[in-house]
């Protein structure tokens, strides 16, 4: 069977059970709007409206500036020119400023924070502002609307105080407990004392839902084995549930459910399971992109 | 005509056939509705196909919903990149050239002296990191590494003790430590677990049995709560989770720590 018959075989007996269909125009009708009612009202409800109201999209403010900028259309096109870049240049010395005025509030505190400067490709663990680990990012995606919103010079509004950790998944646990019953005497004990330690080969892959509707996803650079290859399924899919129920769960309160600003970082196997084991619940974290 | 209509309309005819056989089942008379020609009453069969075709409908669109609900994401992320621009990429508080240049030096001022506030966090005198995933340290001086080794941290098991119902967790803290005091050949004041995890008998506080020479190495320095940076017998098991919370070091090691760090220098742990 050539692949083609076997696409119109498949296709035949999938459309099998709708043969009540054939030259009946109101159970096409009423097969049609059944079909689409569902789908439509969840594409725009989850897509189409948290896209058009997104929070980071333009504010009144914004729209003000907006008109202020327009300028005649005799302009000479070296002031158009130079005004461009030097929008350009204050649009990145304050997200600078933004970066690092959320560094020095995050160095007031005590708990160790994540300091992730996607302009420099570092991934750093810091507390009070001294840098413990500095992890090399090796590859990085960003949200669209990242790029849309860096490109309008509206970025620093979102960076300017730092991110705080609220859920963490992962395919590693935070730390690998080992339960020891004590022993009743010493005989016991010197034949408990002989007992190999277990080495740690995790494969580490995790996401950080920050505040402010960012997720920060790390991967580890190096390709996972079979099991760990089993272990990133069981995430992805638990991390794909988790997103559809939260929207669900907006759409049960009445409410939109947001887009999320996701940033996607590859990192050294070692240093991601460093990263995500150090991290605190509640975790601060400070962005530069 | 619809294939249902044809359908009944053809069944008269088989009917006798059937009824040869089965004489107690009363024949029926499908005449009136084919006589009058119309389908103002809707027949029973295409009464059927609309609630099978609504039935079919909700249950692929239901289906059709939850896809949907999976790839939002991705199809809002598609619209984002799809969607037009704002005609004014850039938005600038003033149109004025002048004004906007003054601005700019302003902020590249404000970026550098942030920079330089940020610098002056690092400690001036030299401090340690200990990396608790692998074992290892680093003595720094600001962003200067003076030395890099192996060290064994918090080995993660919890000891419980069903006799006396208690348990320990032996973990290295995380964060940030100053080191408070420096000792050197350090005399090990067994707490109560070294005693459980032996499967001996608890002595009284205080007692000989709980002090013991030689075991912590050369020197201790105390990062408080009960936590050192101490010396090994276990050479081997460098480089391994294995200790009780303590952070042990090689001799060389140790000797290079206690030599750099003073009371008051931080400790970071991670």
């Amino acid at each position: 069977m050539t692949r083609q018959n076997f696409g119109v075989a498949l296709l035949s007996g999938l459309l099998k059970p709708l043969r009540f269909l054939r030259q009946n125009r109101q159970a096409q009708i009423i097969f049609f709007l059944a079909l689409i009612i569902f789908p439509l009202f969840i594409f725009i409800v989850t897509v189409v409206l948290p896209v058009a109201r997104n929070p980071f999209e333009a504010s009144a403010e914004s729209a003000a500036l907006e008109n202020s900028e327009a300028l005649p259309d005799s302009t000479p096109a070296e002031i158009v020119t130079g005004r461009r870049e030097l929008a350009q240049k204050m649009a990145a010395l304050e997200i600078d400023q933004a970066f690092l005025q959320t560094r020095l509030e995050l160095s007031k505190q005590d708990s160790i924070c994540l300091i992730v400067d996607l302009l420099d490709s570092t991934a750093n663990l810091e507390v009070k502002g001294v840098p413990m680990r500095r992890g090399k990012i090796l590859r990085y995606r960003s949200s669209g609307l990242a790029r849309r919103l860096r490109r309008q010079g509206r970025l620093h509004q979102w960076l300017a105080t730092p991110f705080v950790l609220q859920e963490q998944l992962a395919t590693l646990p935070k730390a690998t407990i080992r339960l020891k019953e004590a022993p009743k005497d010493t005989i016991e004990a010197a034949e408990s004392k002989g007992e190999d330690l277990p080495i740690e080969q995790r494969d580490a892959q995790f996401t950080l839902q920050f505040d402010r509707n960012l997720t920060l996803s790390v991967e580890q650079a190096q390709p996972p084995s079979f099991s760990g290859r089993l272990r990133e399924l069981w995430y992805d899919l638990r991390r794909n549930f988790n997103e559809a129920g939260d929207a669900v769960a907006a759409l049960m309160h009445l409410q939109l459910p947001q887009h999320r600003m996701w940033i996607e970082i590859e990192l050294s196997r070692e240093d991601a399971k460093a990263i995500y084991r150090a991290l605190p619940t509640q975790a601060g974290l400070a962005l530069r992109l | 005509m619809t294939e249902e209509a044809k359908n009944i309309t053809a069944q008269p005819s088989s009917l006798p056939e059937v009824s040869q056989n089965v004489e107690k089942i009363p024949e029926i008379d499908h005449s009136p509705a084919v006589a009058k020609g119309t389908m103002a009453q809707p027949l029973p069969a295409a009464k059927s196909a609309a609630g099978k075709a609504l039935l079919v409908g909700i249950s692929l669109g239901l289906f059709l919903a939850l896809l949907t609900l999976w790839f939002a994401p991705v199809w809002r992320e598609w619209l984002f990149a799809i969607l037009p621009e704002s005609k004014f990429a850039l938005q600038l508080r003033t149109t004025d050239i002048k004004q906007l240049r003054k601005e700019a030096q302003r902020l590249e001022k404000r970026v550098a002296s942030l920079q330089k506030k940020y610098a002056a966090i690092t400690p001036r005198l030299p401090y340690l990191i200990v990396n608790t995933s692998e074992n290892r340290i680093q003595i720094m001086k600001g962003w200067e590494q003076l030395h890099e080794g192996v060290c064994s941290t918090g080995s993660y098991v919890l000891l419980r003790s069903a006799a006396q119902q208690r348990q320990w967790m032996f973990v290295t803290p995380r964060g940030m430590f100053q080191i408070r005091g420096k000792r050197v050949n350090p005399v090990w004041a067994k707490p109560d677990w070294a005693f459980i995890e032996e499967g001996l008998p608890v002595p009284p506080l205080g007692s000989p049995e709980r002090f013991e020479a030689g075991v912590l190495g050369e020197y201790a320095l105390e990062l408080g709560d009960g936590y050192l940076i101490h010396g090994t017998l276990y050479k081997r098991m460098l480089g391994m989770p294995v200790t009780h919370g303590c952070v042990r070091l090689g001799d060389e090691d140790l000797r290079l720590v206690y030599k750099n760090l003073q009371i008051g220098s931080k400790v970071f742990i991670y």
